[in-house]
């Protein structure tokens, strides 16, 4: 039963893997100022969007873990927090290849750079934490700590980082209210490529999730096995 | 109350005894700004901005000192366990650290103006003042983060090396408000000017305060 929706969502993720790319490269057509780079907006704006639903998760994984107790919360956190900087790296390098050819640098301290930055930044030092502290309940609790208030400092990011400056396209709202995508096939593709996206990134999450769930089950028996040694070993 | 006043006073009575916290942090301030005006080599144009610069590099890695210190006492002979031990409400002695923390960064910083005001001869007067709130709202803002962030680091193997790795980036809404607003009052800009920012700043202390006091109680149970 397990591995048939693990199976499932695999096969989900290479399909619309698939045709996303055939429409990202074949069908949709090339927007006019800037050329074929543009494309890789396909590819940027679902990473940015799951690098964001996982650090939503870390956080409210952590208040569940702090409220309920239980590993199996932490072990979301700890996965999505993973996975989230996977894809928040992704987000930074493909932002940055783009930026060359339409900015001219590879790096400006725009408000939406300099925010996913520091994004990058709070979580580094959450999987940091993790690393650097021994896998008990308490590293579990500290975690869940930072992970709370990494999502309520993005608020405070956005804010501050916003007033400092910005040149960030608004692709997708502009401040006049229109979209950016002026062929409705360029927000089908974009929407398909949410899709593929939004599937990997269950497939990644079950998938790390599940080995988490496992790591535990085996230090409970692992803790267990000792106690019952012990209690032999008296007599 | 009582038992935030107990622990505030035990935490500067301790201070004014040994003096420890405040003679580092004071030192390592200077040191940081004896740096940074070689590094920037102030030129008459800039002087307000590369001052408020230094003085919140000054700030950052000085309370962290001045955290790690605070919680590496409080380790070191068990007395954190005895005091999650005592019948304290965590919100209190959360409190009571971060007031402890506040004052002995205060003094240090009063001290970190008079220096940038002479090594980036900076005019004293009324500028000053209206560095108080600025610097008073940042300070806080670190406090309460690094109060809480500190509990944590000193009981991972990383010990203060993770403070900076988590405090810092939590930190940055605080530093970009901070050094604008600082930037605004050393320039000679009236307090008005940098309202948006001491709003920021402002958000930022009651975020975290808020946070810390709810999630001490987690940071420093034992198992």
């Amino acid at each position: 039963m397990k591995n048939k929706i693990g199976t499932a969502l695999g096969l989900m993720t290479l399909g619309l893997m698939l045709v996303s790319l055939f429409m990202v490269f074949e069908w949709v057509p090339t927007e006019a100022d800037q050329g074929i780079v543009q494309r890789i907006f396909y590819f940027h704006v679902p990473c940015a969007w799951v690098a964001f639903a996982a650090f939503g998760i870390v956080a409210i994984a952590g208040v569940f873990y702090l409220w309920l107790k239980d590993q199996i919360w932490d072990d979301l956190g700890y996965a999505a927090a993973e996975i989230g900087m996977v894809f928040c790296t992704l987000v930074l390098v493909t932002g940055s290849l783009w930026a060359k050819p339409i900015w001219g640098t590879w790096w400006t301290w725009d408000s939406r750079l300099t925010t996913t930055f520091i994004l990058w930044l709070l979580y580094g030092g959450y999987l940091m934490l993790r690393a650097m502290a021994d896998d008990t309940e308490e590293v579990a609790r500290f975690g869940a700590v930072i992970g709370i208030a990494a999502a309520l400092d993005v608020p405070v990011v956005i804010l501050s980082v916003r007033l400092w400056r910005t040149i960030h396209p608004a692709v997708l709202i502009t401040r006049s209210g229109e979209h950016g995508l002026e062929d409705p096939r360029m927000v089908i593709t974009l929407l398909v490529a949410l899709a593929a996206f939004t599937a990997l990134f269950g497939w990644l999450l079950r998938l790390r999730f599940q080995q988490l769930r496992t790591r535990t089950r085996l230090t409970i028996l692992r803790r267990e096995v000792a106690l019952i040694e012990a209690a032999v070993g008296d007599y | 109350m009582g038992a935030f006043a107990a622990v505030l006073r035990k935490d500067l009575r301790l201070e004014i005894r040994s003096g420890q916290s405040t003679i580092a942090l004071f030192a390592l301030s200077l040191l940081i700004m004896v740096v940074l005006v070689f590094a920037l080599n102030p030129q008459p144009i800039d002087r307000a901005r590369d001052a408020a610069a230094a003085l919140w590099v000054a700030l950052v890695f000085g309370g962290m000192l001045g955290a790690t210190r605070s919680m590496i006492a409080e380790n070191e002979n068990g007395c954190m366990r005895a005091l999650t031990l005592s019948p304290i409400d965590p919100a209190a002695l959360y409190g009571a650290k971060l007031a402890a923390a506040f004052a002995f960064m205060a003094i240090v910083e009063i001290a970190a103006v008079g220096l940038i005001t002479l090594f980036f001869n900076l005019d004293f007067g009324a500028d000053l003042a209206r560095l108080a709130p600025s610097l008073m709202f940042g300070t806080l803002g670190f406090a309460a983060l690094a109060t809480l962030l500190a509990a944590i680091s000193s009981r991972t193997r990383a010990g203060d090396l993770l403070l900076p790795i988590l405090a810092i980036p939590l930190f940055i809404p605080a530093i970009i408000a901070g050094v604008k607003a600082s930037e605004a009052a050393l320039s000679g800009f009236p307090l008005a000017a940098a309202s948006q920012w001491l709003g920021i700043l402002a958000a930022f202390d009651v975020l975290f305060i808020t946070l810390g006091a709810l999630l001490f109680e987690h940071v420093i149970r034992e198992d």
